[in-house]
């Protein structure tokens, strides 16, 4: 059995951002473990721009931004391993992983970082009815192909959904040549970043219809049209709307899934509503030792996030080997409940004297809200109101509470937002 | 001249296929699709019928318990998944316990071993998680799930290993009556048999109107089916189906069920509708939404109801459907078509029509044998050589296998836990596949949560690599059905 200090499932963006915060904070025994033949994750696939704004004050392609964390990792010789896929995650620590030169290997961790990102929701878990033919893809494997294969694989084009990575690829389909016919959105609001809408859409003259969605796929061996509708307000589809739109392909775009698959089988406790593990303010799971961050915690919008986030699990799970971590259990701490308007927040569980001075809460609302308030509430009382312009279930947004003010919270405090 | 033309290569016709290469004949498969396995045989509940709901001395009756005692060998033989479950129908009130009552009457004159009639004591004994409404169950012992399509392939692999040769996208157009057997006319070039055996699924009835005055008709049937992922299979063991009632059913199938796959899936379904045109196969929104609302409304009878409070539409994997070939004679119609000697049918299969599969083709296989006064084939190989899953694997064997083959060791469909040693196998087998279905089916890359999301790029670089093809000649399913459709350089490249 090998032994290692920190070990870290995912060498994307999360993994590799983990992975140095650790050895940062002094932790030498270190191990990436990654299933793909690279580092970088999803970003090696992204070749447009928008990354490392806030993280970086650069305006860098997924790319670039993926290879400041390579280099970092070989500059600072940290290990890790790719094409080494894990098998299981167990709750003492020990996980099993292939890989064809190491062949199986039982890994001994005293803390383990989970950051496998995620997957995309696909057309079967739509069950979007009609035939079956070639030229349904998910968006992001169509940018695989695409920008890592070099192949086009659709030359007429319509999105479902409106999430980025469905944005991006009708701007990168549009200049290749293709024709994006629609973006097709069943909720009446996008659940893409802004900037996405304006910069891949409107800047390219590419239609979004809100409140409709796909009802058909045809085509016998390649798609050969979809049939859209409008829906009503339950998002049913409303009878008589129904039009085909010529295509020979359909692009997915319709959400994001964490890939907590080794998480369930460890029995680490998950949200259903971020679909990550529950964690607490240092994004400790529910098996001590155990973190979580990234896209597997909950889906974010902006890598620069991903980055920020995997620093302080990768932190604390180096403080967790050296002893220098309060060893408490969630219900020792303050909880963190979703009030109105809100979908889910991370973390789910506060420390009362954590080691943070400053603790941020990630959430999004289950709406468009336009000039309201994010409030924060305890044994009835509002301890924390921030106004915000805008917050919309496609932007993820947070709020920052200083520990002093929880000092005399109750067991349990409430974000909301207030209209 | 061949001696036997099996026109079809589902699990009748490849079941045929299997049993007549234990004797010395020339035998031709001719599929119109891409791959074996392309019809009714694929897209099914993989249910082994016990056999209590036949009408006793049907076909269907007859076949059934014959076919169902022969799989536990069969699938032994070819390494095919195949799990004897059980079956179970629950009754929720008096009337369905007459069902339930009648069905347990007609098992036993099917000659259904095992089969009996359970008490809600009985049940909660045995299902301790039932619901509590439910009253009382049939159960049957011999109830089972297999995966359909391996067992098809895995059948026709044997015949191909033994000499049966198979024609893809080979479509049967026409015949002519020779002095000494038939000529059957493809797309494809004529082929000469003194046989031919008619397992043409949906499209049997056209086959046998062609030769034969004794007309039928088949009409397309739809099932669809919804998949659930693996985390749920923990809470359902056995397979469960609600009391058929017309009210339920709208008279089709036997009512829903869910059913526990052999491969770590839950399958759900399946619904009926019937359709004109016989190939467009397609889910429509109706069916499956019929197949969420039944099982909502099922769900707190289940034992899973249990775990889950209601239907996890976040579980959803996929939905699948198939056609199934409904005869207006509403049997299964076998054997020789008097007025064209040499011409055989097995046409009008629909459930329990995979069950009933193998002692169908069995079967046919015997009727030639006698015809052609054919010999044992004494260099018959049983089984097939296929590459052990890595995921039905021990530790131990996983480590050993990668040791042996590195390419074990590559995961190449991660939700299902398919390696490169695998795929590389499923393209170099007999009747090798040659897209990516073909690589889904013979391995179960892309049958997973993602579907295929992470893994079909790599599929079809390895098809590639050892196909020797461009990636723009790769198909999902063959044909024109193409995954890629230019250079991405391409239209930059023209404007220049």
């Amino acid at each position: 059995m090998k032994n290692v200090d920190v070990l870290i499932i995912g060498g994307g963006s999360a993994g590799m951002a983990a992975a140095i915060s650790a050895r940062e904070q002094g932790i030498s025994n270190v191990l990436i473990l990654e299933r793909a033949n690279y580092l970088g994750g999803v970003l090696r696939q992204c070749i447009h721009n928008g990354f490392g704004i806030h993280k970086f004050k650069e305006d860098l392609t997924g790319i670039e931004y993926a290879q400041k964390y390579i280099d970092k990792i070989l500059e600072m010789n940290i290990p890790y391993l790719t094409n080494t896929f894990v098998l299981n995650l167990s709750k003492d620590l020990t996980i099993t992983s292939i890989n064809s030169v190491n062949g199986l290997m039982d890994i001994q961790a005293k803390a383990i970082v989970l950051a496998m990102g995620c997957r995309e929701r696909s057309r079967g878990a739509l069950l979007i009815p009609g035939t079956r033919p070639a030229g349904v893809f998910t968006a992001g494997t169509a940018q695989r192909y695409l920008n890592l294969e070099g192949y086009l694989p659709g030359k007429k084009v319509v999105i479902l959904g409106s999430g980025d990575i469905g944005l991006i690829m009708a701007r990168q389909f549009t200049l290749e040549g293709a024709k994006v016919e629609a973006v097709v959105e069943i909720m009446p609001f996008s659940s893409g970043l802004a900037r996405n809408i304006s910069q891949c859409l409107n800047d390219f003259g590419i239609p979004i219809s809100y409140n409709s969605t796909v009802v058909n796929i045809k085509g016998r061996k390649r798609v050969e049209a979809v049939t859209i509708a409008d829906v009503d307000e339950h998002r049913i589809p409303i009878s008589g709307t129904e039009r085909d739109i010529i295509c020979d392909t359909l692009l997915i775009s319709a959400g994001l899934i964490p890939e907590n698959e080794l998480s369930k089988e460890a029995g680490i406790i998950l949200s259903d509503r971020t679909k990550g593990a529950v964690v607490d303010d240092f994004l400790q799971t529910s098996i001590p030792g155990v973190f979580s961050c990234g896209n597997v915690l909950h889906v974010h919008d902006m890598v620069d996030h991903v980055s920020i986030e995997s620093e302080i699990a990768g932190k604390n799970a180096a403080l967790f080997v050296q002893g220098k971590l309060a060893a408490t259990s969630f219900h020792d701490n303050i909880s963190v409940i979703d009030g109105d308007g809100i979908m889910g927040t991370v973390p789910q569980y506060i420390h009362r004297h954590g080691n943070e001075e400053q603790i941020r809460l990630m959430f999004r609302p289950r709406k468009l809200y336009k000039n309201c308030y994010v409030c924060v509430d305890t044994g009835g009382q509002c301890i924390l109101r921030k106004k915000r312009m805008v917050l919309t279930p496609g932007e993820m947004s947070e709020i920052t509470i200083n520990q002093d003010i929880l000092a005399n919270a109750n067991d349990s405090i409430i974000i909301r937002v207030e209209v | 001249m061949w001696d036997v033309i099996i026109i079809g290569a589902g699990v009748v016709g490849c079941s045929a296929a299997k049993y007549l290469s234990q004797y010395k004949l020339s035998v031709l498969v001719l599929e119109k699709g891409s791959d074996v396995c392309s019809g009714a045989s694929k897209g099914n509940s993989a249910m082994v019928h016990a056999g209590y709901d036949p009408d006793p001395g049907t076909k269907k009756a007859i076949y059934n318990i014959l076919g169902n005692a022969m799989f536990d060998e069969l699938c032994s033989e070819l390494d095919v998944p195949f799990n004897r479950s059980g079956t179970m129908i629950f009754a929720t009130s008096d009337e369905e316990m007459c069902e339930v009552n009648r069905l347990k009457e007609l098992g036993d004159r099917n000659g259904v071993s095992g089969v009996r009639v359970l008490s809600q004591q009985e049940l909660r004994e045995k299902e301790p998680n039932m619901g509590k409404d439910v009253v009382g169950a049939l159960y049957a012992p011999t109830g089972g799930i297999v995966c359909p399509y391996s067992l098809v392939i895995a059948m026709a692999e044997n015949a191909a290993i033994n000499g049966v040769e198979f024609k893809t996208f080979t479509e049967a157009v026409g015949f002519e009556r020779l002095n000494d057997g038939w000529k059957v006319l493809t797309n494809n070039g004529d082929f000469e048999t003194k046989l031919i055996f008619n397992c043409a699924g949906i499209h049997a009835d056209k086959l046998n109107n062609m030769v034969s005055e004794d007309k039928f008709h088949i009409t397309p049937r739809y099932g669809s089916h919804i998949l659930l992922d693996r985390e749920y299979i923990k809470y359902v063991d056995t397979t469960i189906c609600q009391t058929p009632t017309p009210l339920l059913t709208g008279g089709h199938t036997k009512g829903m069920g869910i059913m526990p796959s052999v491969d770590g899936t839950v399958i759900l379904g399946c619904d009926a509708e019937d359709y004109d045109d016989s190939d467009d196969v397609a889910c429509t929104t109706r069916s499956l939404k019929k197949i969420v609302d039944y099982f909502n409304k099922v769900w707190r009878y289940l034992p899973i109801g249990n775990f889950a409070d209601r239907f996890p539409m976040d579980g959803i994997i996929n939905s699948y459907g198939g056609l199934r070939a409904h005869s207006d004679r509403d049997d299964f119609i076998i054997g020789e078509v008097l007025d064209a000697p040499g011409f055989i049918n097995a046409a009008g299969i629909e459930s329990p029509g995979l069950t009933a599969g193998p002692a169908i083709g069995s079967h046919l296989a015997q009727l030639a044998v006698k015809k052609l006064y054919a010999e044992k084939n004494e260099h018959y190989k049983p089984g097939r050589n296929a590459l052990r899953p890595f995921r039905n694997m021990t530790k131990e064997e996983q480590s050993e296998a990668i040791r042996k083959n590195p390419d074990y060791g590559k995961i190449v469909c991660r939700c299902e836990l398919v390696t490169e040693a695998e795929v590389r196998d499923a393209i170099h087998r007999p009747l090798g596949a040659r897209t990516i279905n073909a690589v889904k089916m013979r391995t179960r890359a892309g049958m997973g949560r993602c579907q295929g999301g992470f893994c079909s790029s790599r599929v079809l670089q390895i098809l590639c690599e050892e196909l020797n093809l461009d990636p723009l000649e790769v198909t999902q399913s063959g044909g024109d059905s193409y995954v890629l459709l230019e250079k991405a350089c391409c239209s930059r490249c023209k404007e220049e």
